[in-house]
Parts: structure tokens; sequence; C-alpha cells
């Protein structure tokens, strides 16, 4: 039965998220629900640490989640804490509390229950080992930081603490890739064995230009040399700068690189990578970056292909494609590029389709052909296509209908977990993530000294 | 047979002057109809909107445990749907210096938003009039100046298209006026 569009009541956010235990995403507890139906006083009170472009993503997809206050928000920078204040305001009603710094911040505050850190890379580890010391849950942006020794020290903060700390791959959450990787890949295995990866990261050079500031802006030169920046153009500019990120590998190619780690179920052996300052030639970071991952599986080898370039958008935007002896997945958080190709010799998916577990493309053309029998003979038949039976479910917002963020999801599960003491499991904790981020902090050094990088298990290893 | 020859009324404007012409007579009607038809229909879609339902992908013929599902929208009439200048052209309006609103003491006067407010509802009375024949002339005219006015705004956000279209229901609405007098099934036949 069709099921109108509406605002979840907050009731209906933590039961939606119970019903999701046999998808393996939640795990109910019911006196935590008869206590969260208590009323506001059961709110979860949260501060919002870094409200820059990210921190403002984040927070339009927890303004969907019911059963929020944001209490505080931070951050250094005038403009953001501003805007970050009023956004609160506009949605709840009256005028959080406002931080330029997080020290002062948990110092102040009382009975907050998370904070969502979303400030540049090289504050992700300081600022979520700060929270977690205080008591606090966390839902850290990814790359866990701009070091691994950052990154370990945020997993030894979460598992001393006891809270909770989740990393912000927010894939981890979305359903289309939970449906994929549980019934496609693993349960009906569609792509027979996996014997290679692409993914990639293409994005235009307009969208990869500085960030321009109005000079009316400036943060005063003591307090951004406070907060671990040279100048302006370097805060608005951070992820080009080394000693500030990780650059496009870790900015943009951890979310997929992730994928890789989590869909194989397995860490890479070794990486070898190839960068360069093909196009902005200033910067510290390669804008074009390219890696090869070797996999050892229970199945046999897989390797992965990674590229992210910051200088084009050409061969259309960002997927990853698991490629198969049978079938090929190629996915996206964009459902326009998700696609799903059957082998012509792999066995009928149709049973798959009268299931419900895929739907069948229109098919394409085939091309008629011009270069003779001699070649035609090599080229494979063409792949029957495939898409996935489901989005993301659709949200009324104030400017109409549109499917829920892609972000929303992972932050639901935070907010559950939090909401249940840890009942409900988080779907990418900060040991998980960093099993996936580790070897990502090895594709510069790599790609810097032109040479593979065969991974040690202490390499690897909180 | 002086009878005969002498108007059939006092003044030339009532109707009774008119030669009966079953051809101006259907012809009036047309354009009552068609001229009714366009402003009520337009009126209504001002009300038009989109309802989406989600629908969870069914697996193994039960709801599937991840979530996943299937988005559909279906086109409903309701009051909370209503925009009377659609949202794109109303950006385009705000845009424009002629269309800023005005301070009069505490009270500010918005133009555009009391357009944006009115342009259903008239569109509405003024279409069910034409249909009713009640005071058709009135009417008419009326509407005239209705499309008078959205072609100035289209005219300042450079929209030729619009504007030679309304000037196509322009001609039908003088071409009304003319045929008024064989104008047939009215409910008010004065003005």
């Amino acid at each position: 039965m069709n099921q109108p569009i509406s605002s979840l009541s907050r009731r209906d956010f933590l039961s939606k998220t119970v019903t999701g235990v046999g998808a393996g995403m939640v795990l109910g507890a019911p006196t935590i629900l008869r206590a969260a139906e208590a009323g506001s006083s059961d709110k979860i009170h949260v501060a919002l640490c870094g409200m820059g472009k990210q921190g403002r993503v984040l927070f339009e997809a927890m303004s969907n989640i019911p059963g929020l206050h944001f209490q505080a928000v931070c951050d250094i920078w005038d403009y953001n804490r501003q805007g970050g204040v009023a956004k609160v305001k506009a949605l709840q009603g009256h005028v959080p509390k406002a931080y330029s710094d997080i020290d002062e911040m948990l110092a102040t505050e009382k009975g907050l229950d998370a904070v969502i850190v979303a400030t540049p890379d090289f504050w992700h580890s300081p600022h979520t080992v700060k929270c977690l010391e205080a008591g606090l849950n966390v839902y850290c942006e990814k790359m866990m930081s701009n070091t691994i020794d950052g990154a370990r020290a945020m997993v030894k903060a979460m598992e001393k603490s006891g809270k909770l700390c989740q990393i912000g791959h927010q894939r981890r959450s979305n359903p289309r890739y939970r449906f994929v990787l549980d019934q496609l890949i693993n349960g009906n295995k569609i792509c027979g064995q996996i014997v290679n990866i692409n993914a990639q990261w293409n994005r235009a050079v307009n969208s990869s230009r500085d960030i321009a500031f109005s000079p009316k802006l400036t943060i005063k030169q003591d307090i951004l040399e406070k907060y671990g920046f040279k100048n302006m153009q370097q805060f608005m500019n951070w992820r080009t700068f080394r000693d500030l990120s990780g650059g496009p590998i870790s900015d943009l190619g951890a979310h997929q690189i992730d994928i890789f780690n989590w869909f194989l179920g397995a860490t890479p052996k070794a990486v070898f990578a190839s960068g360069g300052r093909d196009f902005f030639k200033e910067r510290e970071h390669f804008d074009n970056v390219m890696a090869i991952f070797d996999y050892d599986t229970p199945q046999g080898g897989v390797r992965a292909f990674y590229q992210v370039l910051t200088t084009t958008s050409a061969g259309g935007g960002y997927w990853e494609s698991f490629m198969g002896t049978e079938g090929n997945i190629k996915m996206s958080e964009q459902t326009a590029f998700t696609t799903l190709f059957r082998e012509d010799s792999a066995p009928s998916w149709d049973p798959l389709v009268e299931r419900g577990f895929l739907k069948k493309k229109a098919a394409v053309p085939k091309p008629a052909a011009s270069s003779g029998g001699a070649i035609a003979s090599y080229e494979s038949k063409p792949p029957e296509g495939f898409e996935l039976p489901g989005d993301l479910p659709m949200i009324k917002l104030a400017s109409g209908y549109s499917p829920k963020p892609p972000h929303q999801p992972h932050l639901e599960n935070f907010f559950a977990a939090v909401a249940s003491q840890g009942a409900v499991k988080l779907n990418c904790d900060a040991r998980h993530a960093f099993l996936s981020e580790a070897p990502i902090y090895y594709v510069n050094p790599s790609a810097l000294s032109h040479q593979p990088i065969q991974f040690t298990p202490e390499q690897l290893s909180v | 047979m002086s009878t005969e020859t002498e108007p059939c009324c006092a003044t030339p404007t009532q109707p009774c002057c008119a030669t009966p012409n079953l051809g101006l007579t259907c012809g009036a009607l047309l354009l009552r109809l068609w001229l009714a038809v366009r402003a009520i229909q337009t009126g209504m879609e001002k009300y038009a909107g989109t309802s989406v339902s989600d629908q969870p992908v069914k697996m193994d013929g039960s709801a599937n445990a991840y979530g996943l599902s299937t988005a559909s929208s279906v086109k409903e009439y309701a009051m909370s749907h209503y925009h009377g200048v659609p949202a794109g052209l109303m950006d385009k309006f705000k845009a424009e210096p002629l269309m800023h609103s005005y301070s009069l003491g505490s009270f500010t006067l918005d133009p555009l938003k009391i357009y944006d407010v009115v342009l259903g509802p008239t569109l509405l009375v003024l279409g069910v009039m034409l249909l009713l024949g009640i005071a058709t002339r009135t009417s008419l005219f009326l509407q005239g100046l209705l499309y008078i006015s959205l072609t100035w705004g289209l005219i300042l956000i450079k929209q030729d298209d619009g504007v030679s279209w309304l000037g196509g229901h322009l001609v039908l609405i003088v071409m009304a006026l003319a045929l008024a007098d064989h104008n047939r099934f009215a409910i008010l036949k004065k003005w």
C-alpha cells in the first residue's frame, strides 16, 4: 500500500529505524523507545562543531530527523557561526548558544549528548578525541584525520571512553549499497567471482577552483594562527594543503575506496599510485591521482583501480564498478549512474527480476558491425542491463518532494545508536572506518615516491 | 407599412437590433466558450500540485527490509497547492525594479504579492461569468484587462513568445466583443 509522504514524528523515526533490524541496520530497544516517547526532555542534545560547507550539508540532513535539539554551534569564523545560528533558529525557533572555541563550548555546555564534527580534516582527530573524553558521542566527517596516527588516536579514544564514534562514510548506511552487498553480491552472487574494481570521481576544473572570500569577512590573523592556518586563503582552501588534509584522494576518494574494502570484506595488500599537479600547479596536493590496490580475497586476487581527477568531469561523474566473471555492478550514490550488467554466459537473472530484486533495463540497440567478421569474432556479446528495484524514500520539504539526502540514513543510524545507548549498532564506527581508511594514507606517499607500497600488518592496524 | 421599417427597439445597442444570424450566433457562442474554458482551466491549474507517495519495494512478496522504495506522483488540486505566479517567473519578477514593494507608513504594499494572490481566483470568476453569460461584455472587457496585465509582466521579463500568445487571446476577446450582439443563452444579458 502506498504511504503518503509526511513529516516523521520521533516515534515514527525510532520505530522505523528499529524495523530495520532484519537488515542488520539497527537493533531494537523497547525500553528506550518508551522513554523516547516521554517528552521534549528526552530529545538528543546536539552541538554542531564546524558550520562550513559540509557542516551545513549535515545540518540540512539532520533537520529532517525528529527528536534532535541543536543546543550549540561552534565555528571560529563569525560568518559560519552566525549562519549556523540562523539556520538552527529557523528550524527550532530559538537561538542556540554560539562558540568560537570548542574547549569553551565543552566546558560551558551541560547536558549535551552528541557532537557533529565537520571541521577541517586536521582538526577531526583533536576535536573528536576531546569530545569523546568529555563523555560525548561523536559523528565525525571522513577522512578521520589528515594523518594515520590521528585516526589511530580516534579509535583509541572511542574504545577508552566507551562512547559512540561514527565516521561519515555515509554509503555504509545507504539502503541501496546495503542491499547490493547483502543480497546481490553475497546472497545471490550475481557477480560470480569479483576480479576487478574500477572507480572514479572526476570533477570539472570549475568545481575544483580555490574558494574566494570577501576581504570584509577575513578572520583576524591571531585567530587564524591560533587554529593552525597561515592566512585566510589557507583557511578557505585547507583541502589543498599537505599539512591540513590528504588532498583529493582522501577528500573524494575515501568514500569510494571505503566501499572497495567493505564490499570485498578485505583490506589491500599493496598500493601503487601516480599523481601530478597537472592543472593547479601551485597546489601542494596533486590535482589528479590514480591508484591501484591489490587484494587477496578468499575467492582470489582482485585489483582495484581508483582515479580522482579534479581537472575534468569527463568519464561520467563518480561511481564504483564491481566487475565479476558473471556480472558487473556499477554503483553510485547517484541513481542515474547505477547499472548492473549480466555477462552473456552467466545464469539468467530473470528469477531475480521476478522476485523483485532487480529491474530489467530497456535493451540498447546493438550497433551495426562495421569492422567485419575478423575483429567481431573477438568481441564479447553486449551484456544485458538491469537496474536496482528502488531508491531512498522521498521526503517532503518546504520546497517540495525530494529523495532523502544521502547523509540522512547514516545520521539516523548514529542518533538511533545514541538514543538506544549503543543497543543499535553503528554502521561505521571509528574502528571499522580505520580499517577502511588506513590504506588511503599510503596513496600520496606512493605517488610521491613512484614506488609501490606493500602493506605490513602494523601499517594497517591501530 | 411604415411599422415594418421602424427600428425594433429604442436604442441600437439592444440585442434585438442585431439581425438574427445563426452563423454569427454560433461564432459568438464558440468564442465565449473557448475563452471561458481557457480562463477556468488556467485558474484551476493555479491550484494544481503533486502528491508523492512511496511504496516499499516488494521482494519475495513482502516489503524489503532495507528501506528501498519506489515513488509515484499523482496530480491533485488543493488550496494548499495554490501558486498564482509560477515560481520560476516569480523570481524574475522580484528582480525587476518596477515590481518593488512600496512602504506606506507601517504598511507595506507589495503589488506582486497581491497579484499572485488574486490571479487564480480572478481567472476562475471571469471564466465562470463568461461561461454562464453573466454580463458578458463586462467580463470580456475585464478578461482583456487581465491579459494585458499579464502581457505587461511578460514584456518586463522578455518572454516574447508569451507576449505573442497573449496577443492572440486579446484578438479573440475583441472578436467576442464584436459579436456580443449575437450572444445567446446568457443569464444576465445586461452589461
